[in-house]
């Protein structure tokens, strides 16, 4: 320890350090300290200027282990990682101890007390550098392949934008036929075009395209291996199994619709039907519209069944989201129906109407074309009698609540999206699962088609309810995620996981169940079973290391010798 | 030659314009691929309008803390460059698919490699200017870093234009600086700033001809600022308490020698510049005294003696020898007692005035007209250097004469000039001497300067100034005329300046006082940077400009820009932010904590009357975060929002909604018709609305309104492509073409759009887009790499 070589640097940072912080006092404290060879002060460390005289530092002085002390290690680690490699210093064996956040700024009333934890906080900076060795990236080569989960829109899509890109697309589905929803719709809101035209179009582009492999009635069966470099098993038809390898995996596998109870809203008359059902009976025939053998003249929709709902004694697992697509899509039904027949009365009665964004136009289409809307309350929602004439009953808010009845010759329950039961491969995959049931992002804002699962990326219905555009921007956007991590050949890991003291482990599995990674496996050493971690799939976290009995376990660059030394030197400092 | 593929003629795969959430995504995405990325900024930092948010819906995150590692990650990118504070000027696409950006970098006047971002320029900046970052509710400096988190972090000085008093003046004065300065009690660094141009000052602060004060903005209100009257202020004050200069020699040396003919106004500046220059300086003059003009040709009423002489002062103290009584008749001599430059700073012969001692011991001039101006005195050097026909020196537009050695200005060359201009000839000599000694190249353009500030932009901006009157108007207020005149008159005092430079517009935004030079550790100021242009060959371009909010001005009933107390959803943000300007949520009026809020949704969206039917998307849900954070940060406080429909569409943001309703938000169900001033308590506001629920007109008191604008198309992107347009759809969103199979693909092959350019977004779906785009970027750099030329 006493033969290492270190440097350390202290940064002004303008004044931000040094108007609370002695610096001068920070640098002579510890410019004599074990291991330390070199003790200097910048303005700012982390101006060029003062990076290129710090790694001439490096190099005169052939310091193998840097300091700074200057602001948090999220904003500059990363600068003065990549200095140190430029340096020809191992990047891990720079470490970075914040006296701006922690000491200038926490303490601005005590000068003397933010210059004395800031020495301390340099010793254990100091401690940890004399304990840290020289570390290299978890380098993992990638195969150029990527599955697709599911042929619906999204899928088929990114399917065709893989290729594209030189990145081979296995694009598995489970149905016989693909294409999912989109294939049984019909005129589709905004652009008018039908639905099996769309996927037809789309299949015969896959079909030529070479470099996508399209297997239908297939499902996943395994997975192993680790990001940029899994094997796949893939059942096919009743028996067939095939082995792949791929280096990414998009799940699309899509939506179900809401089906209402026998008793909401009437579902059990014949009359009483789903959008989705109305939207069909509109694709059959011209002019006046038959449902059921009898002519429809006056339409009712009923808007949020099976969407925004909340707990209650007949609906114990609400589901709380908003569908998104519906509103607009009953619209778009109704400017439908009108151009069949002008001549049917349509009545919409909702909560919010969310035509958001350029939708907003079919809202105003809807209302100048005769549609009359009406507002429920959710405490008071609709109720639709079945005996006799069929009429829905409505407290109108746009008119004071009053009641308002009306005979219809058809109710279409303007029925939402709801997450597909996916067990299987859930399991096989260990999708995360949202409070919405849909499948999880790591973020909704910032990584909207990355999963907790390094390589396992979701798009489409199967994350939240959308339109077809959504749905295709999303696809593209996981293919997007998908080359950035294929095209290059190889991806870089952190190496500060965790490691096992093999000697000590007696396996007794506390580890596994603490990993929510999956990264520890058992392995035979010695004749004994031990824990060994898969570095590729650990993320450092630390959550084994204090639940083992033995202290077996350790986390790179955070060992327990590491922070005990860290705060040994701390404490000794601030004794003094 | 082997054929090669189109690409690699490129200097980047894909040009992305546009640095906020859309662009960085593209970028990030793209340079991920491993395409080559240049992405243009048109602001000084990356991070669009995301990064100045407080926190963002339904996560409630701190909108900081998610864009800046973006910001940090396109930043640090290996394969991104980020070019800030730059336009595109046309995009051309050729034949072979790929496209020609013609761009420039804006000068920040802060070199970039050289600044550290440490802020002391900001601190030292004497001019504050409305905060944009902070919509406008409090003030910032002209030099400045855009933003605590702004990437690259580095200062720029946000000029506009350079103001007419400082573009108008011959001599070089920075009028506005010295001006500034007095403004902020810097009356010592007033004299100092001033000193930099000449050290003619306490004469110039009486004989100058001030055109300065003609050109100056505030002249088209109640009268100009008394910028003269200043002047003479922080001359008399610095010569009352410095009776000599505090300064001498300068230490380092040059080993050039200069001969300065004529002691006047050209000639003293020329020598005090030089000298201060280390070189070594000796001014011949014929007259008696030094002064020329200023001390033969204006009466002592109009400039004291000792004014003059206390001002020459300033140009010995730098060692500057002043050889009166000395006519120069040869430049030959000159050169051979070992001087290498000459300046010629001659007058005119004048008929001089006749002087007279009186019985009380003052001097007085009799003849009141200071002298008939004949012709040039250049006789004596006729044979040495070309004269024009008048007998004026003739020289180049370097001040140079037919001897290399030899420069010119003053009268000798132009024939009369105002001393003021005669100092700027001065200034302009020693200059081009200083290059000539120093073997550089002589060049007229380096004298450029900005162009000036547009004047009527300047008035609109400050069509709701307050009055205040010159005092030379106010002193002759509620007096007789023959004492107002009199009064008017009088030097300022120190409280008189400081009003009257408070009078000062600001109009270039930068006054050039040269506090930030002063200040700067690494002296990264450069008022001499100019535009940088760029000629760049890419395979493909994202337009990813973003949006422009709903300027609610254009709903005059709410009364926004009449009513302090209505403010934006934008500057809401703001005051909820962790960079807010006040640290708290205060109403804009009186700074008071507002205890009843009200939101009215759908401001400039949904909405006939301007023009703009759409549905912008993200108003409902920002309105609903904010009133959650309001409920957070005064938990006292009543919110109303008044709403037409709720538009909680995305991934948990109907939960969000319920938890707002849940934490006590009153939702009201109606269209806002009108906002009015509260005649009771002062600042308060009448929101009178339909409520939908009631069905009848109501109206309600609120201590602060809060317009939930909508978000509007930007179209600057839509006239830059040579040769075409990009289509756009009926609201002037870039269009694409197919947008359910094809996101981002516009009408122009290879061009595609990202984010809110195509149509109003929240993060998450511009995200998605923003990925998508990117892949239709890669697939078409693809093809083209398939293109052999």
């Amino acid at each position: 320890m006493l033969n290492r070589r270190i440097g350390v640097f202290i940064c002004h940072c303008g004044g931000n350090i040094s108007d609370y912080v002695d610096v001068e006092e920070v640098r002579k404290s510890v410019e004599n300290s074990p291991g330390v060879v070199l003790s200097k002060k910048h303005m700012f460390t982390c101006s060029d200027a003062a990076q290129t005289e710090m790694m001439k530092d490096v190099l005169d002085e052939k310091l193998d282990g840097l300091v700074i002390a200057s602001c948090s290690p999220k904003l500059h680690l990363h600068t003065f990682r990549s200095m140190s490699e430029r340096a020809g210093l191992n990047p891990y064996r720079y470490v970075q101890v914040n006296i701006r956040e922690q000491c200038s700024w926490a303490h601005t009333d005590n000068m003397r007390g933010a210059t004395k934890k800031a020495i301390a906080l340099v010793e254990a900076g100091i401690a940890k550098s004399c304990l840290m060795p020289s570390l290299s990236t978890i380098r993992v080569e990638t195969v150029p392949k990527a599955l697709i989960i599911g042929a619906g829109i999204a899928g088929l899509r990114s399917a065709l934008s893989l290729a594209r890109l030189g990145i081979h697309a296995y694009l598995i589905e489970r149905e016989e036929q693909p294409g999912g929803w989109v294939g049984n719709l019909g005129e589709l809101f905004p652009q008018g075009k039908k639905g099996p035209s769309l996927i037809d179009s789309l299949l015969e582009q896959v079909r030529r395209e070479e470099g996508i492999t399209l297997f239908t009635g297939t499902e996943l069966l395994e997975k192993s291996g680790n990001i940029g470099n899994f094997t796949v098993k893939l059942k096919t038809g009743q028996s067939d199994t095939i082995s792949l390898n791929v280096g990414a995996i998009i799940v699309t596998t899509g939506f179900d619709t809401y089906a209402p109870q026998k008793t909401e809203y009437g579902f059990n008359d014949t009359n009483v039907i789903t959008l989705a059902e109305y939207e069909r009976c509109l694709q059959e025939g011209t002019g006046e519209i038959q449902y059921n053998g009898h002519t429809v003249k006056r339409v009712a929709y009923i808007y949020c069944v099976g969407s925004r709902q909340k707990t209650s004694e007949s609906c114990p697992s609400p589901n709380t989201q908003c569908s998104r697509y519906c509103c607009t899509s009953a619209i778009h039904a109704a400017i439908l129906t009108h151009k069949r027949d002008a001549t049917v009365g349509q009545y919409h009665l909702y909560r919010d109407i969310r035509t958001y964004g350029k939708y907003e136009l079919l809202y105003d289409e809807a209302l100048n074309l005769g549609s009359i809307f009406l507002r429920f309350d959710a405490a008071t929602p609709p109720t639709v009698h079945t005996d006799g004439q069929l009429r829905v009953n409505v407290h109108d808010t746009l008119t004071r609540g009053e009641e308002i009845e009306i005979d219809a010759d058809l109710v279409v329950l303007v029925t939402g999206m709801v997450p597909r039961e996916n067990k299987k491969l859930v399991n096989i995959l260990k999708l995360p699962i949202g409070k919405d049931g849909f499948f999880n992002e790591i973020h909704p804002k910032l990584r909207p088609v990355e999963t907790v699962i390094d390589g396992v990326f979701i798009a489409g219905t199967c994350q939240s309810p959308k339109t077809i555009s959504e749905s295709v921007a999303s696809a593209l956007s996981a293919v997007s995620k998908t080359a950035g991590l294929l095209k290059r050949g190889y991806v870089e890991l952190e190496p500060l996981v965790a490691m096992v003291d093999a000697d000590r482990c007696v396996w007794c599995d506390e580890c596994t169940k603490a990993c929510p990674y999956g990264a520890i496996q058992k392995v035979e050493h010695n004749g004994k079973e031990v824990a060994e971690i898969i570095p590729v799939l650990c993320k450092g976290e630390g959550a084994c290391v204090p639940v083992c009995p033995k202290d077996a376990l350790d986390v790179e660059g955070y060992t327990d010798h590491q922070i005990t030394a860290m705060i040994d030197a701390f404490s000794k400092e601030m004794a003094k | 030659m082997l054929p090669t593929d189109i690409s690699q003629e490129l200097d980047y795969d894909i040009c992305i314009v546009g640095a906020g959430i859309a662009g960085m995504e593209s970028a990030l995405n793209l340079g991920d691929m491993g395409y080559r990325v240049l992405l243009v900024e048109k602001e000084a930092s990356i991070g669009g309008k995301m990064i100045l948010l407080s926190k963002v819906f339904p996560t409630l995150d701190c909108a900081s803390c998610i864009s800046t590692p973006k910001m940090a990650s396109a930043a640090h990118h290996p394969n991104v460059t980020i070019m800030v504070y730059s336009e595109i000027d046309e995009i051309e696409r050729k034949e072979n698919g790929t496209f020609g950006v013609q761009m420039h970098q804006k000068p920040t006047y802060v070199d970039p490699n050289a600044c550290i971002g440490c802020g002391q320029c900001e601190t030292a900046c004497t001019v504050a200017i409305p905060d944009e970052f902070n919509f406008n509710l409090d003030a910032r400096r002209v030099a400045h870093i855009p933003f605590p988190q702004a990437v690259p972090k580095k200062a720029i000085l946000q000029r506009n234009g350079q103001s007419p008093c400082n573009h108008t003046c011959p001599a070089g004065v920075k009028p506005h600086g010295y001006t500034s300065l007095v403004r902020a009690g810097l009356h010592d660094a007033a004299f100092e700033l001033h000193l930099e141009t000449t050290p003619l000052i306490g004469s110039l602060s009486r004989a100058c001809y001030a055109p300065c004060e003609k050109e100056c903005t505030r002249g088209e209100f109640e009268g100009s600022v008394q910028i003269r009257a200043i002047k003479r202020f922080i001359a008399d004050r610095y010569y009352e308490l410095n009776s000599e200069p505090n300064y001498g020699p300068v230490k380092e040396r040059k080993d050039k020698r200069i001969a300065i003919v004529g002691a006047g106004p050209a000639g003293l500046n020329a020598a005090f510049q030089l000298a201060r220059k280390g070189y070594d300086v000796t001014i011949f003059e014929a007259e008696e005294k030094a002064g020329g003009t200023m001390q033969y040709g204006i009466p002592d009423v109009r400039l004291p003696k000792d004014v003059l002489e206390r001002d020459i002062k300033n140009v010995t103290a730098l060692g500057v020898s002043i050889r009166t009584n000395t006519k120069v008749e040869s430049l030959e001599k000159l050169k051979q007692d070992g001087f290498d430059a000459v300046f010629l700073g001659l007058g005119c012969s004048r008929t001089r005035s006749k002087r007279e001692e009186s019985a009380d011991g003052t001097t007085s001039v009799k003849t009141k007209a200071p002298g008939r101006v004949r012709s040039p005195n250049t006789t004596p050097f006729a044979d040495e250097i070309k004269l024009a026909a008048n007998g004026v020196i003739e020289i180049n537009k370097t001040l140079q004469t037919s001897l290399p050695y030899v420069f010119a200005g003053g009268d000798a060359v132009t024939g009369p000039l105002t001393i003021t201009a005669a100092i700027g000839q001065g200034n302009q000599a020693a200059y081009f001497i200083e290059q000539f000694l120093q073997g550089h190249p002589l060049n007229a353009a380096d004298l450029k300067e900005l162009e000036c500030t547009d004047k009527l932009a300047v008035i609109a901006r400050e069509a709701r100034l307050s009055t205040r009157k010159p005092t030379k108007l106010l002193k002759r207020e509620n007096v007789s005329k023959e004492e107002g005149r009199k009064a008017a008159k009088l030097p300022l005092t120190e409280e008189e300046a400081r009003y009257s430079a408070n009078r000062c517009l600001d109009c270039g935004n930068c006054s050039e006082c040269h506090q930030c030079v002063s200040v700067c550790p690494s002296n990264a100021i450069d008022f001499s940077m100019q535009p940088i242009h760029h000629q760049i060959k890419v395979g493909s371009v994202i337009i990813a400009t973003g949006f422009e909010l709903f300027d609610a001005h254009r709903k005059p009933t709410f009364g926004f820009g009449k009513y302090p107390n209505v403010v934006t959803a934008m500057q809401m943000d703001r005051l909820l932010s962790p960079t807010r300007p006040f640290n708290s949520v205060l109403r804009p009026s009186d700074g008071k904590e507002p205890d009843n809020i009200a939101f009215v949704l759908c401001v400039g969206s949904r909405d006939s009357q301007v023009d703009h039917r759409l549905c912008s998307r993200v108003c409902c849900m920002y309105t609903a975060k904010q009133a959650q954070l309001i409920m957070g940060s005064l938990p006292l406080a009543d919110v109303t929002i008044y709403y037409i429909d709720i538009r909680a569409f995305g991934k948990g943001y109907d939960e969000f909604y319920e938890q707002a309703k849940g934490m006590g938000v009153d939702f009201v169900h109606g269209k806002v018709a009108d906002i009015t001033e509260s005649s009771e308590d002062e600042g308060n506001l009448v929101v009178r609305f339909e409520n939908l629920t009631e069905g009848k007109i109501e109206k309600r008191e609120h201590d602060l309104v809060v317009l939930s604008v909508g978000l509007l198309p930007n179209t600057s992107a839509q006239g830059m492509f040579r040769g075409t347009s990009i289509e756009a759809d009926n609201f002037r969103y870039i269009k694409e073409m197919d947008e359910d199979m094809e996101p981002g693909v516009t009408s122009i092959d290879g061009v595609f759009v990202a984010g809110a350019a195509n149509a109003a977004r929240d993060i998450p779906d511009t995200i998605l887009h923003s990925g998508a785009a990117a892949v239709q970027a890669a697939a078409y750099i693809e093809n083209l790499k398939g293109l052999v030329c």
